[in-house]
């Protein structure tokens, strides 16, 4: 098996949109659709298990074993004209074959519930620390570029959005899907083991649009306390990144001047 | 994927749901090293190999359980006293109780799944409904910890045998997607993770006291004299 979907659950959806966010820079297409997740009460219907994600396992705090896998959640809302369709994971594939399978194979189930419109998250990165992150946007129309900045979404111009995050936009396209992609501004940071920092901020900036732009009732006080809790980290983070560029800049200074001399 | 990956099987011996027991080189042999005494004190049979082209004899990644798209390493054979071996994946059986030793090796990043799934296919068809899997970790902690494919075997550990969860986070390789897998396969399986100091030069340079902890406790798990 190179992918596969199981779909626990039968269900019926109404007109669904889908919503994707898999991990990626700062996490912050996987932070919006947890939270998403959480507070919508989203239920799970479906798994995805791939060859191409990453050749380990997690032990979880319980002590109980978890293979990388993508899901798939729904959620009804009467008063909502349409439900939603939740995906994310804990990982993505690695390699761009496995992404681009995944994003199709992905896709295509989907199609059968109604899907035809989608809401991808991704991170847009800036090459300057974020003090209060934008929400750029792409889409599969021009239409749907306004609806965009209605909401005060930047047009991203170009660019390029990377992984799986970024290709089930663009095959949503391909298949005549209405497309919108929404990258929350974000610095990027990993620590120094390699690890990506979380950016709960620009997931925040994310949810605020896409929660406007969806017309969904979503309580934002919880992800505040998150931002309160990693804002103080990325500040640090910035500090010393800051630091060491002050520092690469007089010796730098100091080695061209010794040089003239 | 799955025509890349091949089983000789020696022989077929009739074993009674036996418990399989899986290992592979990984941090600081433990797995690997726990598994070959096994076979060598319980004099286990060779039943079958399983064979793959994305065994790499030369890994380009390292250590070799952290596979890469793109470091898929270099093909070959070993000469042991004159005999050509290829990599490969040992499986023993053993009586009394009924085992299957299962001595794994890491496959690329192209097989690493495929090669786990044929194991546990290999493992249905003995009938095995309990895997045992051993390895290390390198956190602070107890001597040892465990982990499992559900909250009553993780119980049932630590009642038993006063095993505790401690270890949490990425488990590489062979043995981790094995133990993964097996979940999904509704096989019921626990971890041992006999504890260890990482040594960062050579991640696989052996570890023989965290071998014996592991011992200790899969004697009494499985009430043998190991």
């Amino acid at each position: 098996m190179d992918i596969k979907i199981t779909l626990k659950k039968k269900v019926k959806l109404k007109d669904p949109y889908l919503i994707c966010g898999l991990p990626g820079i700062g996490h912050v297409g996987k932070v919006t659709i947890d939270y998403l997740i959480r507070e919508l009460k989203a239920i799970l219907f479906g798994e995805v298990y791939s060859h191409f994600f990453p050749s380990y396992v997690i032990i979880n705090k319980d002590g109980i074993v978890e293979l990388m896998k993508n899901e798939l959640y729904f959620w009804k809302d009467k008063k909502f004209k349409h439900d939603l369709i939740l995906f994310t994971g804990n990982t993505q594939a690695v390699s761009p074959e496995g992404q681009f399978i995944i994003a199709e194979e992905v896709l295509n189930t989907l199609l059968t519930f109604g899907v035809k419109k989608l809401y991808s998250i991704a991170a847009y990165v800036s090459d300057k620390p974020v003090e209060i992150p934008r929400v750029y946007g792409a889409a599969t129309d021009s239409i749907l570029i306004e609806e965009m900045k209605v909401h005060g979404v930047l047009p991203m111009g170009n660019g390029s959005i990377g992984g799986t995050n970024g290709l089930i936009f663009g095959l949503a396209k391909t298949k005549d899907l209405h497309g919108i992609c929404l990258l929350g501004e974000t610095r990027g940071y990993q620590t120094p083991s390699g690890h990506t920092v979380v950016d709960v901020k620009a997931a925040r900036a994310v949810l605020n649009v896409l929660t406007q732009m969806l017309g969904i009732p979503v309580d934002m006080a919880p992800i505040e306390s998150q931002v309160d809790q990693t804002s103080e980290f990325i500040t640090r983070l910035a500090e010393a990144e800051s630091l060491m560029l002050r520092q690469i800049q007089s010796t730098t200074s100091e080695n061209f001047s010794r040089y003239i001399s | 994927m799955s025509k890349n990956i091949w089983v000789n099987h020696i022989r077929k011996p009739k074993l009674n749901e036996p418990i399989a027991i899986v290992g592979s080189p990984g941090l600081r042999s433990i797995g690997k090293l726990t598994i070959d005494y096994l076979v060598k004190k319980l004099q286990a049979k060779l039943i079958a190999e399983l064979y793959s082209t994305h065994f790499p004899l030369i890994f380009h990644t390292k250590p070799s359980y952290a596979s890469h798209p793109r470091l898929l390493g270099d093909a070959g054979v070993s000469i042991r006293e004159s005999e050509i071996a290829f990599p490969r994946i040992q499986f023993h059986s053993s009586t009394f109780p009924d085992l299957l030793i299962t001595n794994g090796y890491h496959a690329n990043f192209n097989g690493q799944y495929a090669v786990a799934e044929k194991v546990l296919d290999l493992f249905e068809e003995y009938n095995v409904k309990k895997m045992i899997v051993l390895a290390g970790h390198g956190r602070t902690g107890n001597e040892i910890c465990c982990a499992a494919t559900n909250l009553q075997l993780i119980q049932e550990m630590k009642e038993e045998y006063g095993l505790e969860v401690e270890y949490q986070g990425s488990f590489y390789g062979f043995s981790g997607l094995v133990f993964g897998l097996a979940k999904l396969r509704r096989i019921e399986s626990i971890c041992l993770f006999g504890r260890t100091e990482p040594n960062s030069g050579e991640a696989e340079y052996p570890d023989e006291n965290a071998v014996n902890v592991i011992l200790k406790y899969l004697s009494r798990i499985l009430k043998i004299n190991l």
